[in-house]
């Protein structure tokens, strides 16, 4: 009896001094991950702004860079700020669903074209983008003098883009996801009389849900932090979203203003880590909690 | 913001996604009764719906595209700000189809619904404010109306865009820049008439390219020598006066190096020129000749082993970097320092003593020569309105008073002699006085090819991998590959 | 059970009885498409843009044939995805392999349409011709005249009116009262402009052609016009333009309109001709090709695959080892915040405070160890400090994913472990790993290609350097393949050289898409994929 009772006590202690030396990694590893988030921070406050010589708390913090991004008519960052906000919420919104559906195909069909449909969907992200950008600024000019909200300088034309972006890799994320669900479970429904819509949207949405959502939140944050579309899409001031309209101040050779760049960058960054605070239960709620109903 | 064509999407996201859910529900409770095949086939129409909802949706877009497009066109004059937002939803939702409907004219761009032509202008974050203010005055004066866009990297962005007839009326520019825009026939000359007398000469001589004026300057900038006037008392009169001083100031333990180098490039040219390198060798007419590349002539070699021995010595860092050199010379901690008018603000701020004065001079008594940059303005030439924009600048913008406040909002020393003259900030003044011996910046394309490869040479002799002559005759015969590969 | 399935859909596929209204739905909304797809495809294709024209109608086909053909089912699904996948990611492939094959570079940007309209609205003074002043006057109804005034006071250009199309002299229109200058105060019909109103006058002004072909006069500023005449006439039959003024023909070579001597049409850009393999032979006959072309490549094979292998680890370790800590979901909040600040910002602050001189690393390594590592000037440290920031910019994404994919995995197939007693290592190897790398598996692959190609990274910290010494080009030690191409095609004598870029861009593809498909058949991801 009191032999099992020390073998209990011995395996809690254990799990207990696991328990502090993961506590001990999670420091490190938020030391890493955080520390120059906080040398960013500090070169928010400081108004003289150079990236380099930041102390942790510079000598003379002000809150001046926020002040002069929330409250300029020139740059309009709320507005920026709520534009990128709309595009990325409605490219996800659209982009997870276009993506469920095409995964779902993939992943429970069989037919004719499909392996190497699936090879070249990878293969085509693995093109090197840097140069596709001339294209797409004629794709979407070219469509823009037809469909003037597709064109350029349009919010809409910039997400229409958006939404083929990372389609691709998440198609194969979300089907091998589906890969992982057992078949079984279509095929009693279907035995039962469910169509492949009622299947896809009844049963195996449910499912996959924490994978919708990190693919939702995948594709939001790429959307939210692109600049590199963005600022050639885009050009006159109301219509910016926050990354391009933060691009502009580090976009002089010798004065680049790193303070206001590095303040609307902290202030753009807190709603996605309010959306993942808000998420996180879906994502990793409780990897060991049996929550999945397998 | 009340962008209606947003909410128009969100609305038509909203109805595709509300119509994928009634079409996979309301299968249910009839078709649960029926086969497996029926249901299978009922699935096809479904999913094949809700493909085309959506797939219809960019037509559809099309359709209320033209509605919001005028829509939006009337909102860019109003100035009230998100007050309708939630409101507006709906009301976007309740006229969707009546707008679709009403609006079959043909769509008129933003412009043309206001009266009078419009110009657009691409400046940057610094400038953009300046023309903003002015575009208030101007529209209610000359009814023309400026749009100013702050476009990051507008160079590259105006290859692209300037060709495809999206490109801003007018842009501001760097005259190294005008080689490439001329050879691309996407600048219109232009004629500043009698006004020209009024521009400084070098910055004329800038923006002219193949004897024809392609821009109108409004600024020069070049380096000048900063010294640090609680370490020194008087600058130094030639590069080596300034090694000896620097270095008893290491030695006295109040400075840790000689100079700090804020570049490899553009930044220590000076040096180069004051032991007798060059770039590109002029004509008698000043035209840079892309044929004589000067990167391996003797006295840019000199200018190398002179930097690598201070290297060997101890004396600079075998690095650099733009901001570190700033900051070191804020600190006090290094008394020498190359820097343009853009680092007056911070150098102000920081509190540093400091003393402009001009290059010292080579060991031959060489004059060491910054670039020299201009700042301008040019005209697309593949805009709709090039003579506008062209009598614009000319009359509009070639005034005292325009002049006054580019310079006030950017202190470079201006192109317009009526400003450069009452200028009374002797450090702007100072800047003036290195002015004259600076040699324009080549705009030839070919100094694309330069860049790269001088940055690379410097790097190599700083670091002591190579030695000067070594690295810049390599460096040399790179450039006049590619200059003879043309 | 794979094939249970199909034979379902392959049953609803072949089945007759489809329901009428769903039919009827299906065949409504194609046509509705098919209508705006028709009218897109040939509007386009009227204005010339008929590549996009083009690729539109192979999708409008596409899915007509999808949507019409009941074998076609399972496509149905995909159609949306797959038609905004080839209008937005395969069209840029397309539009890049074109311009591989073109001179599409600076001095070589406008399409030779574009050359010839822009030179025909080019003007010049004759030796005849004459230079006036002008006021303007416009009509209610938006037309135009002009007052002319010369310098010479017997032209016939002094003192007269000057109408669109009616001749110098012949203008029937009334003229008012004089003021001091001799300008008429109005004209009759017509009210005259002041000067702040030119402005606006003169975006329509310059457009006109007044005082008949023979005399006529444009408008050439605010307050003058002259009798220009075109300068260049672009004659197609010959294919030549001709200098009007001094009567030189130009013809295009090259994608330049030059003369017999070789002399390129003054002020004028080149225009974009397709030079075949050219870019391709200058890629290949450079010096490029040489020496650091292997060593950039090892490099880049590394960089991407230490960083994938890294960025997963870390990611996938910090979403199981927090799991069951106190505060696990902060901890992970602020695990997830590099990934939330654009590395544009963060890579910069790394740089910042990696620097040799100021950086608080350096002075920290400083006041410990008497010296710090050169992380810009010495090769292995600078990779180290790259590899380093990549796996810090890259874990978070790898967190996230093996978050989700984890959660999706179904927990009774521990309960039979568990009844072997296996322990949690061996679960996770046995169980745990090979379910998530059906998951995860491909964004590995996809990790890999863009890291491969990850430019920013590396040209932000130290732009490819150190460089390495007696290159023949210039290239550093951290240069991948996409900034070394960068270098090699926007820093060359022709300025932005996007041809040649394109060229090797399309190179880089092939080479990583071979790869890829390697990295597939090595890893079996294929057969994991079907059976699965």
């Amino acid at each position: 009896m009191s032999s099992i009772t020390s073998f209990r006590q011995s395996g809690k202690r254990q799990r207990q001094l696991s328990k502090l030396i993961r506590f001990i990694i999670a420091i490190f590893m938020i030391l890493f991950a955080l520390f120059p988030v906080l040398w960013t921070i500090s070169a928010s406050l400081d108004s003289t702004g150079s990236l380099a010589t930041q102390k942790l708390i510079p000598d003379n913090a002000s809150l001046d860079n926020y002040r002069t991004l929330l409250n300029s008519t020139t740059f309009p960052y709320k507005t920026w700020l709520w534009n990128s906000l709309r595009v990325a919420t409605v490219v996800t919104i659209l982009s997870v669903l276009i993506t469920t559906m095409t995964a779902y195909a993939f992943s429970r069909f069989r037919f004719s074209g499909r392996e190497s449909m699936l090879k070249s969907i990878l293969l085509i992200q693995v093109f090197p983008a840097t140069l596709a950008m001339v294209a797409l600024f004629a794709l979407v000019q070219q469509l823009g003098t037809f469909i003037p909200a597709l064109g350029l300088n349009t919010l809409s034309g910039l997400s229409f883009i958006y939404l083929g972006g990372a389609m691709g890799i998440n198609i194969w994320l979300m089907k091998g996801f589906f890969d992982t669900v057992p078949k079984e479970i279509d095929e009693s429904a279907m035995v039962d009389g469910a169509t492949h819509w009622q299947i896809f949207w009844r049963l195996l949405f449910p499912l996959v849900r924490p994978v919708v959502i990190v693919v939702g939140l995948l594709t939001f944050i790429g959307v939210y932090g692109d600049f590199i579309l963005a600022r050639i899409l885009l050009k006159s001031t109301p219509k910016l979203t926050v990354m391009v309209g933060l691009y502009i101040f580090q976009d002089n050779q010798f004065s680049q203003n790193w303070g206001v760049f590095t303040a609307g960058a902290v202030m753009a960054a807190v709603p996605i880590v309010i959306l993942y605070l808000l998420l996180q239960d879906y994502i990793a709620g409780g990897l060991t909690a049996g929550s999945v109903k397998g | 913001m009340k962008s209606k064509k947003f909410y128009l999407m969100l609305v038509l996201v909203l109805f595709g996604a509300l119509f994928l859910v009634a079409c996979g529900g309301s299968d249910e409770p009839e078709e649960t009764t029926t086969t497996s095949e029926t249901t299978a086939e009922e699935a096809v129409v479904d999913t094949e719906a809700t493909a085309e909802a959506e797939a219809a949706m960019a037509e559809e877009e099309a359709m209320n595209a033209e509605a919001t497009a005028d829509a939006e066109a009337a909102m860019a004059e109003e100035d009230a700000m998100n007050a309708e937002a939630t409101a507006d939803a709906e009301a976007a939702m309740a006229e969707e189809e009546a707008m679709a409907e009403a609006t079959e004219e043909p769509m008129e761009e933003d412009a043309a619904a206001t009266d009078g032509p419009t110009l657009t202008i691409w400046a940057d974050e610094t400038r953009a404010p300046v023309l903003e203010t002015l575009a208030e005055q101007f529209k209610a004066d000359y009814g023309i109306t400026l749009v100013i866009e702050q476009v990051a990297e507008r160079y590259e962005q105006f290859n692209i865009a300037a060709p495809a007839g999206e490109g801003p009326d007018i842009m501001l520019a760097a005259h190294d820049r005008l080689g490439g825009f001329v050879e691309s026939g996407l600048v219109a000359p232009i004629d500043l008439g009698a006004k020209v007398d009024n521009f400084t000469p070098e910055s004329v001589q800038g923006f002219t390219y193949n004897s024809e004026l392609y821009g109108m300057p409004y600024a020069t900038e070049n380096l000048a020598f900063f010294y640090n006037k609680d370490l020194i008392d008087t600058p130094p009169a030639t590069w080596d006066e300034m090694v000896e001083m620097g270095q008893a100031l290491m030695e006295s333990g109040d400075a840790t190096q000689v100079i700090a180098l804020t570049g490899t490039t553009y930044d220590i040219f000076p040096l180069n020129t004051g032991f007798g390198g060059y770039i590109f060798g002029q004509d008698a007419d000043g035209n840079y000749d892309p044929t004589d590349v000067g990167l391996d002539s003797e006295g840019f070699i000199a200018s190398g082993d002179f930097l690598q021995g201070l290297v060997a010595d101890g004396l600079i860092s075998n690095t650099t970097d733009w901001d570190t050199a700033h900051v070191l010379f804020e600190q006090g901690d290094v008394p020498f320092l190359m820097a343009g008018p853009w680092a007056l603000n911070r150098l102000r701020d920081s509190g540093v003593n400091y003393g402009i004065a001009t290059f010292p001079t080579g060991p031959n008594g060489e004059v060491s020569a910054p670039f020299l940059g201009v700042q301008g303005f040019v005209v697309n030439a593949l805009s709709e309105n090039v003579l506008l924009a062209q009598t614009f600048l000319t009359e509009l913008v070639a005034n005292d008073d325009i002049m006054q406040a580019l310079f006030d909002a950017d202190p470079r020393p201006s192109a317009w002699i009526p400003v450069l003259e009452k200028i009374d900030d002797p450090d702007i003044a100072a800047f003036g006085e290195v002015a004259p011996s600076a040699s324009l910046m080549p705009s030839i394309p070919a100094m694309s090819a330069v860049w790269g490869t001088w940055d690379p040479a410097i790097a190599l002799i700083l670091q002591e991998q190579e030695t000067a002559e070594a690295a810049l005759t390599n460096a040399a015969t790179q450039i006049r590959d590619a200059i003879a590969e043309q | 059970m794979t094939t249970s399935v199909s034979e379902q859909a392959q049953t609803g596929r072949s089945t007759p009885t489809a329901t009428i209204t769903g039919m009827l739905l299906r065949l409504i909304l194609l046509g509705v498409f098919d209508i705006g797809a028709v009218w897109l495809i040939t509007g386009m294709f009227f204005d010339g843009y008929w590549p996009l024209a083009a690729m539109l109608a192979f999708i409008t086909i596409a899915v007509n044939i999808i949507f019409l053909r009941e074998g076609m089912y399972p496509l149905r699904w995909m159609a949306v995805g797959l038609s905004l996948l080839l209008l937005i990611s395969v069209y840029p492939i397309f539009y890049t392999v074109y311009l591989a094959f073109t001179n599409y570079s600076d001095g070589y940007l406008l399409t030779k349409q574009q050359v010839i309209d822009q030179k025909e609205g080019d003007v010049y003074l004759p030796e005849t011709g004459q230079a006036v002043a002008y006021t303007a006057y416009r009509s209610p109804d938006g037309n135009y005249v002009l007052w002319l005034q010369s310098e010479n006071p017997d032209s016939p250009l002094n003192n007269v009116l000057a109408e669109p199309d009616v001749d110098i002299g012949e203008s029937t229109i009334e003229v008012g009262d004089f003021d001091e200058n001799g300008i008429p105060n109005s004209v009759a019909g017509y009210e005259r402009i002041p000067t702040a109103g030119m402005f606006v006058a003169l975006s329509e002004l310059d457009k006109i052609l007044f005082g008949g072909t023979e005399q006529g006069v444009q408008v050439r500023g605010i307050n003058e016009a002259s009798q220009v005449q075109q300068r260049f006439v672009y004659d197609p039959g010959t294919d030549t333009i001709t200098d009007q003024q001094t009567g030189i023909a130009y013809a295009p070579v090259n994608g330049q309109f030059v003369d017999e001597e070789g002399n390129k049409l003054p002020q004028s850009g080149g225009f974009i001709i397709t030079v075949g393999l050219d870019n391709f032979s200058r890629f290949f006959g450079s010096s490029a090709i040489g020496g650091p072309l292997f060593q950039v490549i090892v490099w880049n094979f590394a960089f991407a695959f230490l960083t994938v292998l890294m960025t997963f680890f870390l990611g996938l370790f910090t979403a199981l080892l927090f799991n069951d800590l106190p505060g696990k979901k902060i901890i992970r909040s602020l695990l997830i915040v590099p990934y939330t600040i654009p590395s544009l910002v963060t890579i910069l602050v790394w740089k910042g405070m990696l620097n040799e001189q100021i950086g608080v690393f350096s002075n920290v390594l400083q006041d410990i160890f008497g010296s710090s590592p050169p992380f810009f000037t010495n090769p292995t440290w600078t990779r180290f400090a790259i590899l380093t920031i990549n796996l810090w910019l890259g874990y978070p994404y790898f967190m996230l994913v093996c978050s989700g994919a984890l959660q999706g995995i179904p927990q009774d197939i521990y309960s039979a472990a568990d009844v072997d007693g296996a322990n949690a290592f061996t679960k996770f190897r046995k169980l745990t790993l090979p379910l998530l790398l059906v998951a995860v598996g491909p964004l590995l692959v996809a990790s890999f290609t863009f890291n491969f190609n990850n430019f920013n990274v590396i040209y932000l910290f130290n732009k490819g350097g150190p460089p390495i010494p007696g290159a023949d080009t210039p290239v550093g030690y951290t240069d991948i393949l996409i900034s070394y191409v960068y270098k090699l095609a926007f820093g060359g004598a022709r300025g932005s050289d996007y041809g040649l870029a394109s060229a090797i861009t399309i190179i880089i593809f092939v080479v990583v898409m071979v790869i890829t498909l390697l990295q597939f058949r090595y890893t079996n991801m294929w057969e994991a994929g079907e059976d699965v």
